[in-house]
């Protein structure tokens, strides 16, 4: 989550009738639908396994020991760096591509943005089986490139770990534009100005008042990406060939194929809790640098 | 920096955008069965599709739900930043944490605990089940984008505001409501499209009463992509191209 | 846009509620498993509406069979083999009164009266087929006849597995010739070694649409599911569909009534409209699996009667085994091995 630090107009509840419904509505759909099925899933990791119900007593923490094998370790380091060079692509993609986006004349910034959200509005699955056209050994780019006469052999492009950061990169770029617009658009053309003034140079500009200014929006969108990468498990399966075991194969695997429930719900807890701790570490180190940068 | 730069990127990465998608809408009018061969211009897909009336009930089921999913949430979703951004009360890490758990959590254990959840308290499975469920997805994102926007905000408006005596409903109303419009409308579009999308959490908090579109398709594109997907996918496209430019037509409009 | 999508939003809500609801069946059944004229016809005849709604594994449509309580009853299922064993083991079936079946001699005496439903006192034999060999003549030389033939260093990078875990064990299985019901840690743990031989030659799992890599041009020899061979071949006549000598996986998909079915009688119209040879053979030709029905299979075009894909002969069915419920301690050895196969450990 964004930094929750005490703004100087940040006033006590207490107070106001307006902002008191507005918190009640808010807990109380928290409370109903976050709150009780994680306790749901917290109860469940702690029961034991039963083929026939799914859950039985007695409690105890075998699904934790379970998930003390290094095959978990293993697939979680590897399920973590797809998600993490997918987020850097995207940020990559995204950061001079939202900047430019939001020096475009501001009557137009509206429809580019709508043309970038267009695409998604035709199913994610179905443009990942687009996507498929395209890499395939008898698809798209092979065809354009062997008439050609560029490449004698069709290149392998499906089914490799290239190809699920494309299909992770193509589905999540929005996710990481949308945030960063949200902040290039509130940039100040006034202190990118004044630092010019100042006699800064365009790096150090760059550096010390555009980056900082907008660390809140990279933060954002790399959590919009980095999770959801963490868990897309259609991806790994249609692009990857299901070769490669994630983070989300997993747990799908423990509720539905093994049906191991309180291994799942372990599984899941666990994972939550690392990114939480990862999240946590990075946004503190973020926090440090930007009070540097601002000194 | 080169003048044109920014504008390439920005053309570059529209097109990388759009190339699937042309191939998709191409393939919508191929004769031929298979994705890999062209066997000439046909329409016999959009036929299909028309006469499948279980998809076409499914598409406006999928179109209002996601209608009303991202509404409301964006609604308690814009609430829920500007109370985290104004307020200070006790549990708003606990709440912060809540937020950021729904964003963790992958979708199959929300699935499934929801599922739960539902079969519990006695929710009948159906629209309501997944309105509940779809919100409670969307919420987060809502929340993270408005956040971000008001990370950034000059605290001197809404003080000037106050000062000269306006109610705390008002000055949200006709102070930082405005300030936020674009992540909200940016926070509304991320919802509609997460909700048109999900296929996972729908899986499983649907009953047999309620059938939606990304389930449809989930079943169509898994037995081998199906030309009529890619009719569909072309329709999808040509129906918010259509509501893009009547809005535009409509903001234009209105200004005038 | 707030006018506009309040206007949306109205026109959506106006044709939401429609006003009268007319008979309705809820089928829960596999993705693309029923003919759209099917469902139609059945329609016409008898004013019931079917819901179709899909599951994409047994795994899926059991685990929310089991959950649901009456907040949303399906009418009739379509489990496969084992799956009608289970789940008539944990009372989540109605009994099927054979009184109010018709046609059910029609069936082939083979494929009725199995170990998973002695007497089919709760499920109706649907279609049938075969886990097999897939060949692209195309591309590949020589006769490939086993499931041996797959570890061949020729094929590094250019076999395809299914993506289900029972099928490829059940092939690692057979080749160290057990049996692909194995419960035996030992034989299994085997089995895993052999298999992790293999998984250098793996390019792709498959259960979706397991013809596509082959459409793709991606894999040029590996498993297949016998309807799928049927349809690629429409396309790519080179795709050959083999028997392998160590035995084919055979499996059976029947209709069941779930206990807390809402609309039993239509489930039963429904079944006995299936049982009909005509609809039989239109299914069968439709989706290329092969029907029980043996009146049915007289009816059938000489294409699809004589495709050995779809309907294999006597000789083909040697060594063929069915897929049982293997019970629950053996069911989590096979996973544990499978996770360690996939993440290359």
């Amino acid at each position: 989550m964004p930094a929750s630090g005490v703004s100087p107009t940040m006033s006590s509840i207490r107070q106001q009738p307006f902002g008191a419904a507005v918190l009640v509505l808010v807990w109380g759909w928290l409370l109903f639908l976050v709150l009780a099925p994680n306790l749901l899933v917290v109860g469940a990791s702690v029961m034991t396994r039963d083929p026939g119900s799914f859950l039985s007593l007695p409690l105890n923490l075998d699904a934790y020991r379970q998930l003390m094998d290094p095959l978990y370790l293993d697939v979680f380091l590897h399920s973590l760096y797809m998600a993490a060079v997918t987020t850097l692509a995207c940020l990559l993609i995204g950061y001079p591509f939202a900047w430019a986006l939001s020096k475009v004349e501001k009557r137009r910034q509206l429809l580019l943005i709508f043309f970038l959200i267009v695409p998604f509005w035709t199913n994610s699955l179905v443009r990942t089986y687009a996507l498929k056209l395209i890499l395939a050994t008898n698809g798209l780019i092979n065809s354009a490139l062997l008439s050609l006469g560029w490449i004698d052999e069709p290149v392998r492009m499906l089914y490799t770990e290239g190809a699920v950061i494309i299909g992770l990169v193509y589905l999540l770029l929005p996710f990481m534009i949308l945030p960063l617009y949200s902040v290039f658009d509130d940039l100040r053309e006034e202190l990118v100005m004044a630092s010019h003034d100042l006699g800064a140079g365009r790096f150090a500009t760059f550096l010390h008042v555009i980056v900082p200014l907008t660390l809140p929006g990279v933060l954002a969108g790399v959590m919009l990406v980095l999770l959801p990468a963490m868990g897309l498990f259609f991806v790994p399966d249609i692009l990857g060939g299901s070769r490669n075991l994630l983070v989300g194969n997993v747990i799908k695997n423990q509720f539905l194929d093994a049906r191991n429930w309180p291994f799942g719900a372990a599984a899941s807890i666990v994972l939550t809790l690392t990114m939480a701790v990862l999240m946590l570490a990075h946004r503190i180190s973020k926090q440090r640098i930007g009070e540097e940068g601002s000194a | 920096m080169i003048r044109w730069l920014p504008r390439a990127w920005l053309m570059l990465i529209y097109g990388l955008l759009y190339v699937p998608i042309a191939v998709l809408v191409v393939f919508s009018f191929n004769d031929s069965r298979s994705g890999y061969t062209w066997g000439g211009l046909s329409l016999r897909w959009y036929e299909t599709l028309f006469n499948n009336h279980a998809m076409v009930e499914a598409m406006w089921n999928s179109l209002w739900l996601a209608l009303s999913a991202a509404t409301v949430s964006t609604l308690i979703g814009g609430l829920t930043a500007l109370a985290l951004h104004r307020y200070r009360f006790r549990g708003k890490r606990v709440l912060n944490g809540m937020l950021f758990v729904v964003m963790m959590s992958p979708e199959i254990v929300l699935a499934i605990s929801l599922l739960a959840l539902f079969l519990l308290v006695g929710i009948q499975l159906g629209y309501v089940s997944l309105l509940l469920a779809h919100v409670t997805f969307c919420l987060p994102f809502v929340v993270i984008t408005v956040m971000a926007r008001l990370s950034g905000f000059d605290e001197s408006l809404p003080e000037a505001a106050r000062d000269l005596g306006a109610s705390d409903f008002t000055m949200t109303r006709t102070v930082l409501i405005p300030v936020i419009m674009p992540a909200l409308l940016a926070g509304w579009l991320l919802g509609f499209t997460l909700s048109l999308d999900d296929v996972v959490v729908s899986t499983f908090v649907s009953g047999p009463t309620y059938e939606i579109l990304p389930l449809r398709i989930y079943s169509m594109v898994r037995v081998g992509l199906k030309p009529e997907v890619n009719a569909l996918g072309t329709l999808l496209l040509v129906f918010s191209l259509v509501m893009l430019s009547l809005s535009q037509w409509i903001l234009t409009r209105s200004k005038q | 846009m707030k006018k506009l999508a309040l206007a949306a939003l109205l026109a959506l809500g106006l044709t939401g509620c429609s006003s009268e609801e007319p008979q309705v069946l809820n089928l829960y059944n596999w993705s693309e498993y029923m003919p759209q004229e099917v469902l139609d016809r059945f329609q016409e005849e008898t004013g019931i509406q079917v819901v179709y709604t899909t599951y994409d594994s047994n795994e899926a449509m059991y685990a929310k069979l089991k959950l649901l309580d009456d907040s949303a009853a399906y009418d009739l299922a379509v489990p496969s083999t084992y799956y009608v064993s289970k789940m008539r083991q944990e009372g989540l079936l109605k009994k099927i009164d054979r009184s109010k079946i018709k046609g059910f001699d029609n069936l082939d005496p083979e494929l009725t009266n199995l170990d998973i439903d002695p007497d089919n006192q709760y499920s109706i034999p649907y279609l049938w087929g075969t886990t097999g060999l897939a060949v692209d003549t195309a591309d590949v030389e020589e006769p490939v006849d086993s499931w041996a033939d797959l570890w061949d260093e020729r094929f590094k990078g250019r076999v395809m597995l299914t993506n289900d875990m029972r099928e490829v064990f059940h092939v690692g299985l057979r080749v160290l010739g057990y049996s692909g019901n194995s419960t035996n840690p030992d034989e299994i743990k085997a089995a895993y070694e052999k298999l992790k031989e293999l998984m250098p030659s793996v390019r792709t799992f498959n259960s979706d649409a397991p013809r596509v890599p082959y459409l793709e041009g991606e894999t040029d020899v590996g498993m297949i599911w016998n309807g799928e061979a049927v349809m690629a071949q429409e396309t790519m006549p080179t795709l050959k569909y083999v028997y392998p000598k160590e035995g084919i996986i055979a499996w059976l998909d029947s209709f069941v009534i779930p206990k807390n079915a809402r609309n039993p009688e239509a489930a039963y119209k429904f079944i006995n409209f299936v049982l009909r040879p005509e609809i039989s053979a239109l299914i069968s030709e439709d989706i290329g699996y092969a029907t029980p029905n043996l009146k049915a299979r007289d009816l059938l075009d000489e294409d699809v009667a004589n495709n050995r894909a779809s309907y294999p002969t006597p000789e083909d069915m040697k060594n063929a085994e069915f897929q049982v419920d293997i019970g629950d301690e053996a069911l989590q050895v096979y996973a544990k091995y499978w996770e360690m196969l996939k993440s290359g450990q």
